[in-house]
């Protein structure tokens, strides 16, 4: 009987095995991967915004404090956007022409809200409460990176689960005094783990309860 | 074959792999943040406010907190401060939300069918009001619900001044005709009478439901509750009798009860007042009934001042007149007030006059402001015939183009009262002022500016209407006198005051009925009331007390009837009264009396919109002006086709074992109870650790006593917590999505059910059976004793349902709430009702009740923000929050001084099905009743 395969076929199905085993774990790899990749998580994308408003130049260069603009991020769970109004306090002096604030001026005329692209997205199954994070230690540094250094928001951390848990199964090295919350160059000091467990007790926080499902998830 | 180009295998191949590629490419959904321009002030996103304002029923005010996240209310709640509401509130108080934003609403004025504007409607109105000034206001009528607020009746009193021929007519399908026809008899005057349960000790009930539905029955079941809180401290336990034909929820908790045919309860309350000395004569009463009464006698003489006998609304007024005989001789615990509503000279006429106006042509313009008498005028009297018929120029203003709209030249679409000013009064006549929680969704009127056009005041809004009325009878400060009216929800002192009665007389007996055949006795709903709800999917499929029926209604006849003429339980039947005949399904319940069919009202609606449409059967069609809540004479045949009766978990006997489930006791075993410590919990030996808490341990003690099965706290539920409607077609597939049920066990002999509720959310076990078996761990426990659900982990394998002892656990079959909404219930304006705080779920996931895990975590937030404990009582659940009887109690059981905590050492405290080892943070209080040891030998 003649021979069905020929010579170079086991190295054909060698080949194929291997590939086929290298693929499965290549997809595998991917899966476990790509959600920590910019693709998913959107970090550091920057969005096109109505208004090229720069974070850089109100909260670095003129020094205006982050509660001016989000008012209730000590009072609920959204810091807040400003409305049309906060703008036009200060812009209704200066820079009354520039080109670049036609869209707030055209909102305030028109009474019609400008539309702000966000730019960090929880799911809607989390519910991230701004005000007990910025009462209990949390700085706004800490997750969203140091706003005012940069012209356009972008998002710094990655937003995930994983990254979450992090801090909720030790937030002690992230825990800041209540007078540097809003400080945008706070950096940990080479005692901070010590301060940290001091904080944790200023604040009374039960780090060993903070992983329970209920308290983002409801 | 369809019309559609067929789809190749290829085609369809190629669709497929494009969406699936066209997926796969997605990004996140790109997500707006939209701020305001000019934010209001006090608004913070994020955080709700609350608003106090009131809604009617009946045109009785009960008084509602609101929940209002950022100009959208999501959530009613009672007023503390409110008498007819003191804080809690009932199904129809809580379902007014889905109303607001029900897509069927009527959004535009309509000349017939024809959308048209509301200028066109002026000018075509104003010829008519100057043809009928012109004749001194002869030919304009006007037909309303029962009135209470005092801004409408003096705008219609300032038309009547204006037009003295001016015709009012009001019309109320479930109204208060009976009762004060009643008073009128005894004192020469109509009057109301406020009973106060909570300083009686001996009630006896004739044909009346006071804790069932119904503009009093929150102030009702408190004070009830107040008399029977069975506790080791000792308070005072009332006793309660009911004498009626069908089984009611006042029924379901007396300590004794016994059925009578409409003709023997006029009997029985003619020989009640013969023995306490009134000349009357009747005919002797049977054995059974001669018993009970003698036993409610001796109990009623012996507690003077404190027993008090109840007549219901659809007693003949003779029967009332004779209760308030009755009473006075007791001295009974009722106030007498002055009727809540329009003053006794300028009362308005029944709508019988105006369908005998309309057909004589008598009529030129009539406007029908709120009124459906399409739909709920008696069957007798024709008014959709009447309408029809009529060459006058008809008006229909209201929230929904319903049956009478469709007949009327003209429909208005009228502002919801969540959306607008208004005053309104209660039943015991404290005065609220209503303040809207939400701009007008639509380009909708109110009927107080309908009235201000008639009178020439075209612009006058409701808001200036409502403040005229009030500034001329506050003088003063009005501003500020306003403003606290305004945030408290009630005028204060505003009740009306108890008038001195003048000794009652006794009425002449009405003729006994001599007509064979059952009787036909028609009720109120309990979840549509008198179809006005007919649109409300929540209330559709909240299931009715004691019959579980959901998506319909069912006449309900004793076994023996039902017997003696091969009937069998769910068939339908064809019931014929003179003319007139309809088809219902029928339910065999015992507790109904022989010789009595009853059916509620409400449903059979052909206008009422997606929801209601065609849902259970019209029983105004058989309803007679002269005799509205008991016709004799019916005929009732079976049609041997089943009724395709809806109901979610029947009702079900206990014997032997199951027993244990709903456990009750007599007061004396109660008593006798109290020196023992109290039963310690089951606890079987197990694998799982102990639960230790070193933080909240969050529990549930729900005391079944107390319940009275309204409901209140299953809509409360579903408010709260986004849960959807399934559909008539799942509930008939088993399957509903309610988080709380009210299980309603027979405890009594089966000739003569003793009906209990018993409230069933989620147990909370702190050995959870659920827990191991979810391979995913989306069933888990948190630090506080919460089981939690986690969604966005649940991968629908419904393991946890299988091994639930209690079956609380529902499963997202479809997406009822994320794009396979029952009927319009996906429509975007629906949307606007859910609540921020809670998760929609989505299709496939498992869900249950969380103990108001957002409210709990909302008071935990609050307390870490400012740096202290969470006080107790801080948490309160919606179920809680709702229960007009107060029977359930949420709190942290680590402080002994919790309510939670001390319930627990209760006598009657058991966990339901305890000796599973299930360890339940929900446990019951068994249900303590008082029966009359002179009725105790198998009498009742």
């Amino acid at each position: 009987m003649a021979q069905i395969f020929p010579a170079y076929a086991n190295t054909v199905a060698r080949a194929v095995i291997l590939g086929a085993g290298a693929l499965v774990a290549g997809g595998l790899g991917l899966l476990l991967v790509l959600p920590a990749t910019s693709h998913v998580t959107r970090q550091d994308i920057i969005v096109e915004q109505p208004v090229q408003f720069s974070h850089e130049h109100h909260a670095g260069g003129l020094g205006i404090d982050c509660r001016y603009c989000h008012t209730s991020v000590e009072q609920s769970r959204f810091a807040g956007i400003p409305p049309t109004h906060t703008c036009m306090t200060c812009h209704s002096q200066i820079w009354t022409n520039a080109e670049m604030l036609a869209p707030v001026r055209r909102s305030l005329a028109e009474g019609v809200p400008l539309r702000w692209q966000r730019v960090h997205v929880l799911p809607d199954y989390v519910f991230f409460d701004h005000s007990v994070h910025v009462t209990n230690g949390v700085g706004c540094s800490t997750c969203h990176g140091a706003v005012n250094r940069m012209p356009q928001v972008r998002q710094v951390a990655p937003l995930t689960m994983g990254w979450c848990l992090d801090c909720h199964r030790d937030p002690a090295p992230n825990l800041r005094a209540p007078s540097e919350i809003y400080n945008m160059d706070w950096t940990p000091s080479s005692d901070q783990r010590e301060r940290g467990g001091r904080l944790l007790e200023h604040y009374g926080i039960r780090s060993e309860h903070l992983t329970d499902c209920s308290r983002c998830h409801r | 074959m369809t019309d559609a180009p067929p789809l190749s295998r290829r085609q369809a191949a190629l669709a497929l792999i494009a969406s699936a590629a066209s997926l796969a490419s997605c990004d996140k959904p790109e997500e707006e943040i939209i701020p305001y321009v000019e934010q209001p002030e006090r608004v913070v996103p994020g955080v709700p406010l609350r608003f106090a304002t009131s809604l009617p029923l009946n045109g009785y005010a009960r008084g509602v907190l609101a929940t209002v996240f950022e100009g959208r209310p999501v959530k009613l709640e009672g007023n503390p401060a409110h008498p007819a509401s003191l804080g809690a509130t009932d199904v129809f108080l809580e379902a007014e939300l889905l109303s607001l934003y029900d897509p069927d609403r009527s959004r535009a004025v309509r000349e017939g069918a024809r959308i048209a504007s509301w200028d066109a409607f002026l000018g075509a109105l104003r010829p008519q009001i100057r043809h009928a000034e012109s004749k001194g206001g002869h030919g304009l009528s006007l037909l309303t619900g029962h009135i209470t607020s005092p801004t409408m009746l003096r705008l219609i009193a300032e038309l009547r001044a204006r037009l003295p021929g001016l015709a009012w007519h009001a019309h109320e399908a479930a109204g208060t005709g009976n009762s004060l026809a009643g008073a009128a008899l005894a004192f020469g005057r109509p009057l109301a009478a406020v009973q106060r349960l909570d300083r009686a000790a001996v009630v006896l009930a004739i044909d009346a439901d006071p804790l069932g539905p119904g503009p009093d029955q929150i102030r009702h079941g408190r004070e009830f509750a107040s008399r029977r809180s069975a506790r080791r401290a000792g308070k005072p336990f009332s006793r309660l009798y009911v004498v009626e034909p069908a089984m009611t929820i006042t029924g379901a908790k007396a300590d004794h009860r016994l059925p009578l045919a409409p003709a023997e309860l006029r009997d029985f309350a003619a020989a009640l007042a013969i023995r306490l000395g009134g000349e009357l004569s009747a005919p002797p009463l049977a054995p059974r009934a001669q018993a009970f009464l003698d036993a409610v006698l001796d109990d009623l003489r012996a507690h003077p001042g404190e027993a008090m006998v109840l007549a219901g609304e659809w007693q003949p007024p003779e029967v009332h007149a004779l209760v308030h005989w009755i009473n006075q001789r007791l001295g009974a615990p009722v106030d007498l007030i002055e009727p809540v509503g329009p003053d006794l000279a300028e009362a308005p006429a029944p709508l019988g006059a105006l369908v005998e106006a309309l057909r004589e042509d008598r009529v030129d313009t009539l406007l029908i402001l709120g009124a459906n008498p399409a739909y709920d005028g008696p069957g007798d009297l024709r008014v959709a015939e009447a309408l029809r018929a009529s060459r006058a120029f008809t008006v229909h203003l209201g929230p929904w183009r319903d049956e009478t709209a469709a007949l009327c030249r003209w429909h208005l679409p009228e502002t919801h009262p969540l959306e607008d000013w208004a005053d309104l009064r209660a039943t015991d006549g404290t005065a609220s002022v209503c303040q809207p929680l939400i701009r007008p969704l639509y380009a909708t009127r109110s009927a107080a500016w309908l009235l201000g056009v008639v009178l020439g005041r075209q612009d006058e809004g409701s808001h200036a209407a409502v403040r005229a009325t009030w500034a001329a009878r506050q003088g003063g400060n009005f501003e500020a006198w306003w403003r606290r009216v305004l945030h408290e929800g009630v005028v204060p002192e505003s009740a009306a005051p108890p008038v001195a009665a003048p000794p009652a007389r006794l009425p002449a007996l009405p003729e006994r009925p001599s007509v064979g055949g059952l009787t036909l006795v028609l009720r109120p709903d309990a979840t549509v009331w008198d179809g006005r709800y007919a649109n409300n999917a929540w209330l559709q499929e909240c299931p009715k007390p004691l019959t579980r029926n959901v998506w319909g209604n069912a006449a309900q006849i004793a076994p023996v009837e039902a017997a003696a003429r091969h009937i069998t339980d769910g068939e339908m039947v064809r019931l014929e009264l003179g003319d007139r005949s309809v088809e219902v399904p029928v339910m065999v319940r015992a507790g109904t009396a022989p010789g009595v069919l009853s059916l509620t009202l409400g449903h059979g609606r052909a206008r009422a919109g997606a929801i209601g449409d065609g849902v259970g059967t019209d029983a105004y069609a058989l309803r007679r002006a002269a005799m509205p809540w008991a016709m004799p004479g019916l005929v009732l045949g079976g049609l041997g086709r089943p009724g395709g009766l809806l109901r979610e978990q029947p009702d079900q006997r206990l014997d032997g074992e199951a027993r244990e489930l709903f456990q009750t006791l007599s007061l004396s075993d109660f008593t006798a109870r109290i020196p023992a410590a109290p039963p310690p919990p089951a606890r079987p030996p197990s694998l799982n650790p102990d639960a230790v808490s070193d933080t909240h341990a969050w529990a549930m003690v729900i005391d079944t006593t107390l319940c009275i099965g309204c409901n209140a706290c299953v809509i409360a539920c579903q408010s709260e917590n986004n849960v959807p409607v399934v559909g008539p077609e799942q509930v008939a597939g088993g399957r509903d999505m309610h988080w709380l049920r009210i299980d309603t066990y027979d405890v009594g002999p089966a000739e003569d059910p003793r009906p209990g509720f018993q409230p069933v959310p989620c147990m909370h076990c702190e050995h959870a059976p659920c827990e191991p078996v979810c391979p995913v761990a989306a069933s888990v426990h948190d630090a506080e004793g919460l089981n939690v659900q986690v969604y966005n982990r649940c991968i629908g394998t419904r393991f946890c349902q299988a091994n639930c002892p209690y079956k609380v656990r529902r499963f997202n079959w479809r997406g009822y709430a994320d794009g396979q909404e029952y009927a319009n219930q996906g429509a975007p304006v629906i949307a606007a009702q859910r609540n921020p705080e809670v998760t929609v779920r989505a299709r496939g996931v498992m869900e249950k009740c969380t103990y108001c895990t957002q409210r709990i975590s909302a008071a935990r937030r609050a307390s870490e923000r400012e740096g202290r404990e969470i006080a107790d009582g801080e948490v309160v659940t919606a179920c809680q929050a709702a229960c007009p009887s107060r029977a359930i109690i949420f709190g942290d059981l680590t402080k002994p001084e919790s309510g939670v905590a001390q319930l627990r050492q209760e006598p009657q405290h058991y966990a339901l099905l305890g000796h599973l080892g299930t360890r339940p943070r929900t446990t019951y209080l068994a249900e303590v009743i008082n029966p009359n040891p002179a009725l105790e030998d198998g009498a009742t």
